[in-house]
């Protein structure tokens, strides 16, 4: 690993010159908002580097929410080629919560089958990292993803007279070619140190040790916490749409004008959504509200995780801010915590 | 990166169908149809029974059927489809030399391996038949790899009997116990009457080498699986096959998933010891 420091005017000279060879996207404030979204930069000094969260994530660039993957002719013999579409990009100014939520969906997109346009987007993605402090929301400390430790080529840390970069890969290294940095002072790199501890304290935190979340999982199905907390959902499907680690699309079709031919696209859907598990015998497996809320938690917390070893959850807290009710996972992740630990104890008296 | 490209094996077809033409159908009740197809590559499916493929109606959309014939050297392979929507429909209206586009096959099928030497007890619920048949087809061409067959097969009506001829040439075999049930009297049928459940009693189960194999609707479940406890058979030993809404069929759309599992790639088929603890299964 190496630590440069870069000033300001050169983060925007880094930008100008990526713009040369690459799309490049960050975060642009929203006018007269406390809102912010990946845009396409077309001013360097547009881009604002210090936010808290956007509403959609930048997994956009990688699952687009509306996506055409397959293009097909009808008529006499009809016949179908897959459309996969990549350019080069650069994901300028990413947090670590959002750097590892692509990680998690890498493994999730090739695991057992290699989900062609996934990987040709990322193959062709340069992520270029900033850290950040937390809103009220977020809960990256107890995700344990204040800190990503790969999936990224560059992450400045902000300190003193601009901000310490680190170098994490070859092609980072390549960005930083012709752009002024210096030695990383022992003072910038203790403000990193005091950065981070600043991120870690957070309130708004889980009662337990983010790798045993599985295990409090075990006991929980039936318990009545999932109704308590469904009370006020919607159904509405927001904190599915929001997330950075969510996965689940549904499969549309778009004839042309001319019905000879036409697309198949993919959209994000949810699991949250009251048709999602509806078979077309009209049975649907998860009815209630609650069956879904609690296979949503279960997806995060539990079956994904055993699946792949880490949880699919990165703490940014997007689906709380976005949720019309604040339905927050911290609260409930606690409560089934707590119902798993008064389980235990019942089972051990 | 995180993600190393270099190592993984490019799917770039991975949603891509491949077609294959319509060469046949056969009609079966009022609501199913037995599609026979050609895949136009000349290659085999290359498919396990239990194993499902996901049918294309371009311009319509995708669903997932199972595969009903067993495997076999040939490009073709039959589906049986019961006309429920969208892409269930557009095949009914289709016609031989018509071309559908098909991926696949995809999931677990059937555990052949296991079946081997044993007693089999089928166990079939209306359109629950269709991805049994392709097993039942590969046990009866290999008949002398296996012990007992027993086929317990049940419908709602006399019309909704799915395979008709084939099942009269089941029924004369000497090698296979065949039973048929319609589950209320009626006017077109004088063999046994009542749930698929009523035959139980009268089997005679020799539980230590007996693999029940058990498809039908949800409900039918419930039910067979008592009976099948109740003749002592082992829950590793009975093997069902579930279904869910479907996407993608290869574990990425979500829409599949049964608690921790994708039914697309760890089903259709499961043992009942796999999902006895899943409280979504069933
Ligand atoms: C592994 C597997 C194997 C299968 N094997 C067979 C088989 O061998 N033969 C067979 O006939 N079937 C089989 N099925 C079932 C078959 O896949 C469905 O019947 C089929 O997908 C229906 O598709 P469709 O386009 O015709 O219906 P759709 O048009 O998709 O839907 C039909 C009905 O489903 C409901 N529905 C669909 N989409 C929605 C939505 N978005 N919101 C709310 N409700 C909705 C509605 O009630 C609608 O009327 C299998 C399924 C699985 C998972
Ligand atoms: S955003 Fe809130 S109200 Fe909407 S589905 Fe999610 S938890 Fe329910
Ligand atoms: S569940 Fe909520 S906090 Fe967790 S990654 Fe998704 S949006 Fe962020
Ligand atoms: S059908 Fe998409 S995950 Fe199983």
């Amino acid at each position: 690993m190496t630590l440069r420091a870069i000033d300001y005017q050169a983060v925007l000279a880094l930008i100008q010159s990526l713009m040369q060879e690459a799309k490049v996207v960050a975060p642009h404030q929203r006018e007269g908002e406390r809102q912010w979204s990946f845009e396409e930069v077309t001013e360097p000094a547009n881009v604002c580097l210090e936010y808290t969260s956007t509403v959609l994530p930048p997994k956009k660039y990688a699952f687009p929410t509306q996506e055409r993957f397959l293009r097909y002719e009808l008529g006499e013999s009809p016949k179908a080629e897959p459309i996969i579409e990549a350019e080069p990009l650069v994901l300028f100014g990413v947090h670590t919560c959002d750097i590892y939520a692509l990680n998690c969906l890498d493994i999730a997109m090739t695991d057992e089958h290699v989900d062609p346009n996934w990987v040709a987007r990322r193959k062709q993605m340069r992520i270029v990292g900033v850290d950040c402090l937390p809103d009220e929301y977020c809960f990256c400390a107890s995700m344990g993803t204040a800190t990503v430790h790969e999936g990224y080529d560059l992450f400045l840390t902000p300190v003193d007279g601009g901000y310490v970069v680190e170098v994490a890969t070859e092609a980072g290294e390549e960005m930083l070619t012709n752009i002024p940095t210096k030695e990383a002072t022992s003072a910038q790199v203790a403000q990193v140190k005091a950065h981070l501890n600043k991120k870690m304290q957070q309130e708004h935190k889980l009662d337990c040790d983010v790798s045993t979340l599985p295990l409090h999982f075990s006991g929980v199905a039936d318990s009545e916490l999932w109704e308590q907390h469904a009370e006020r959902c919607y159904s509405c499907g927001t904190c599915n749409l929001v997330c950075p680690t969510c996965i689940c699309y549904d499969v549309l079709e778009q004839l042309n004008l001319a019905l000879d031919g036409g697309e198949r696209v993919r959209v994000w859907d949810s699991c949250m959504l009251e048709e999602f598990a509806t078979v077309a015998t009209g049975e649907n497996f998860r009815e209630e509200r609650s069956q879904r809320l609690r296979h949503r938690f279960f997806r995060k917390y539990s079956y994904l995780f055993t699946r792949y070893g880490q949880p699919y959850c990165c703490g940014c807290g997007r689906c709380v801010r976005q949720c019309l009710v604040h339905i927050d996972p911290v609260p409930i992740l606690n409560d089934v915590i707590a119902e798993s630990q008064k389980g235990a104890t019942v089972r051990g008296a | 990166m995180a993600l190393n490209v270099s190592t993984l094996k490019a799917e770039p077809n991975l949603y891509t169908p491949e077609m294959a033409a319509l060469t046949e159908v056969v009609p079966q009740t009022e609501l199913e149809t037995l599609f026979k197809f050609e895949l136009q590559s000349g290659n085999p499916l290359g498919h396990e029974p239990g194993q499902f493929v996901q049918v294309s109606c371009l311009g319509i959309g995708e669903a997932p059927i199972s595969v009903s014939s067993m495997p076999c050297p040939e490009p073709t392979f039959d589906l049986c489809v019961r006309n429920v929507g969208n892409v269930t429909a557009a095949l009914h209206n289709m016609t031989a030399g018509d071309a559908v586009g098909i991926r696949g096959p995809f999931g677990h099928g059937f555990p052949i391996d296991a079946l081997k030497g044993k007693d089999l007890l089928f166990v079939a619920g209306g359109i629950g038949l269709v991805p049994v048949r392709s097993l039942i087809q590969m046990v009866l061409a290999n008949r002398d790899e296996y012990a007992a067959v027993t086929i317990l097969y049940g419908f709602k009506t006399p019309g909704e009997m799915l395979f008709r001829d084939e099942i009269a040439q089941w029924q004369e075999r000497e090698d296979v116990d065949l039973r048929l049930t319609v589950d209320k009297p009626h006017s077109d049928w004088d063999g046994h009457v009542g749930v698929i459940t009523t035959l139980f009693p009268e089997l005679e189960i020799q539980p230590d080498r007996t693999k029940a194999i058990v498809v039908g609707p949800p409900i039918m479940y419930r039910f067979v699986l008592q009976e099948c406890k109740l003749k002592g058979i082992g829950d590793d030993d009975i093997i069902l096959s579930l279904e869910r809404r479907m996407r993608c069929g290869v574990g990425k759309c979500g829409h599949c998933q049964i608690n921790n599992k994708y039914v697309c790639q760890d089903g259709p088929v499961f043992t009942y010891n796999d999902i006895k603890f899943m409280w979504e299964a069933i």
